[in-house]
């Protein structure tokens, strides 16, 4: 309960933290606003000139209230990685490596912290948005049933840019990788278009990978809210946590060994 | 002349310093284009399952997005102090750009280059030559048009982020400004009304960057050629003009700054 403790603490310093600049909090989540008319744009085109309400299960109004979920966790994480790379580069990671902490449960911690008011506002601005476009969701309690995958979206999220952040222990520079994770993260994940809309073999190969536990399962279960699909999405995401988590503590573990601390 | 000669010895020195970090820069460049093939599977797919947007094709799209790499990738690449020029401002940073006798501006914005830049640049014109609209004088009008468009495109940072002369700290500003100009680039034109169009030519001149070169490209005309060439002098004299201005206000800071 003490180490637990300790780790809610940190947690909750880095929640406050990301309210000491209110203006700059506000300012990055206006950015869902152009996101989300333009998707407008152009899926009332794309719906208009396929002649159909619906296109794979999903209506107009479904697929924006996707697509603003989907930015919403998307836009909602921190840079990790980023975080990690710099902390290697000018030397800090020396003295967070030498606290009575985990230095995984620790980055975890405060990317959480870091998570919460960014999704928040971008939820509200993006929400605010389309639902002056399309109108309110069908499913509005499908938010509710949805939490626990956004928050196991986070946990793979973290996993994931973690072992990105790790490898700076033996590249120092991981933007090239972050570049490439977030563009499969938008076509595995479903980020710009739901993967309803891909071909079959391509569908059925995306929604097996961790991309799509991240974002699609969490989405679709907001515009689908079905005790099924909730149960689907849960273990395929809980499978996928199991395995990225231990794949995580053995990269750090051998990172270690492979860190050089510049200066500091 | 002697302007174009000093810009030339600040880029070689840029390149002088990116190669002393080789492996890096090889990674920056690879990583760039990989990450634009990955995401442009996601337009090859959506063209795959619905054929066009009013007329506009997967063809269509790869000009459009090859035009805007290429004209980001050299902006990022020659210029790429005008992305963080409003961070250089409120910092008092300028001081030692204004201590030197150059020109103030063209010295600030070259004296950064991002390696990920020519990733950029040399994606374009892979697309390009994926269009199936490739011909040897289309490849011509791609540099011609890439070249107005990069000038819209620096022009438009210099704009937005000299706005910190008079506001301060502009990061989110010129975060979320630079996102919708690329944003709104890379769509399809056609997805749009004439008032959302008269925005992309004019507050957000997207249409400029990608849309408009990307259709000189594929067939000439002189309107067309006339409209970017316009876009580029109007918007580059706007964004000196206003640069010029704002370095009235400017007030330095009594920060030590070391310039590496």
């Amino acid at each position: 309960m003490k180490t637990f403790s300790k780790y809610w603490s940190i947690f909750q310093i880095t929640l406050i933290n990301s309210l000491a600049y209110p203006g700059e909090l506000v300012g990055r989540s206006l950015m869902i606003i152009p996101f989300m008319w333009i998707f407008y744009q152009l899926w009332k085109v794309t719906f208009s000139a396929a002649g159909a309400d619906i296109i794979n299960g999903l209506t107009l109004r479904d697929t924006l209230w996707y697509l603003m979920l989907a930015e919403t966790i998307e836009l909602g994480r921190p840079p990790i990685a980023r975080t990690m790379s710099e902390n290697v580069k000018d030397g800090s990671i020396a003295y967070i490596l030498n606290k009575p902490y985990d230095f995984l449960l620790y980055q975890f911690s405060t990317a959480m912290g870091e998570t919460i008011f960014r999704a928040i506002l971008n939820a509200v601005f993006g929400g605010l948005t389309v639902l002056w476009l399309v109108g309110a969701p069908k499913h509005p309690e499908g938010f509710l049933i949805a939490l626990p995958a956004i928050f196991g979206a986070w946990i793979l999220h973290f996993c994931i840019n973690a072992m990105i952040g790790l490898s700076a222990f033996v590249v120092e520079d991981v933007s090239a990788f972050t570049w490439i994770y977030q563009k499969l993260a938008f076509i595995f994940g479903g980020m710009l278009i739901p993967l309803d809309f891909y071909p079959q073999w391509l569908q059925t190969l995306a929604k097996f990978l961790p991309f799509s536990s991240a974002i699609y399962g969490p989405a679709r279960l907001f515009v689908t809210p079905t005790a099924q699909f909730f149960i689907n999405v849960m273990s395929l995401q809980l499978a996928w946590i199991f395995v990225l988590t231990f794949l995580l503590v053995v990269a750090y573990r051998r990172g270690l060994t492979q860190l050089t601390v510049n200066g500091g | 002349m002697k302007e174009l000669k000093f810009l030339i010895a600040i880029w070689n020195t840029n390149l002088q310093s990116a190669m002393e970090y080789r492996a890096a820069f090889l990674t920056q460049v690879i990583g760039m284009m990989a990450n634009n093939f990955i995401y442009f599977a996601i337009w090859i797919i959506f063209f795959e399952r619905f054929k066009d947007v009013r007329g506009w094709g997967v063809n269509d799209m790869y000009v459009t997005f090859g035009v805007l790499a290429s004209s980001f990738g050299i902006v990022n690449l020659l210029f790429g102090n005008a992305f963080m020029l409003s961070d250089i401002i409120a910092k008092g940073r300028l001081d030692y750009y204004l201590s030197l006798p150059r020109p103030v501006l063209l010295h600030t914005i070259a004296s950064r280059s991002a390696a990920s830049g020519m990733g950029d640049f040399l994606y374009g014109f892979i697309s390009y030559g994926l269009s199936g609209y490739f011909t040897w004088d289309g490849l011509a009008r791609y540099v011609l048009a890439t070249l107005l468009a990069a000038t819209v495109f620096a022009s438009f940072l210099i704009l937005t982020q000299s706005l910190a002369f008079w506001f301060g700290m502009m990061t989110n500003f010129s975060n979320l400004v630079l996102n919708a100009m690329l944003t709104f680039g890379i769509y399809p034109i056609t997805l749009f009304d004439s008032y959302a169009k008269l925005i992309l030519f004019t507050l957000i001149p997207a249409a400029l960057m990608g849309a408009i070169p990307a259709e000189f490209i594929r067939a000439f005309t002189w309107q067309v050629l006339g409209e970017l060439l316009l876009g580029a002098i109007g918007f580059l004299s706007l964004a000196i003009f206003v640069f010029n201005r704002g370095l009235r206000r400017y007030e330095s800071g009594s920060a030590i700054q070391i310039e590496v």
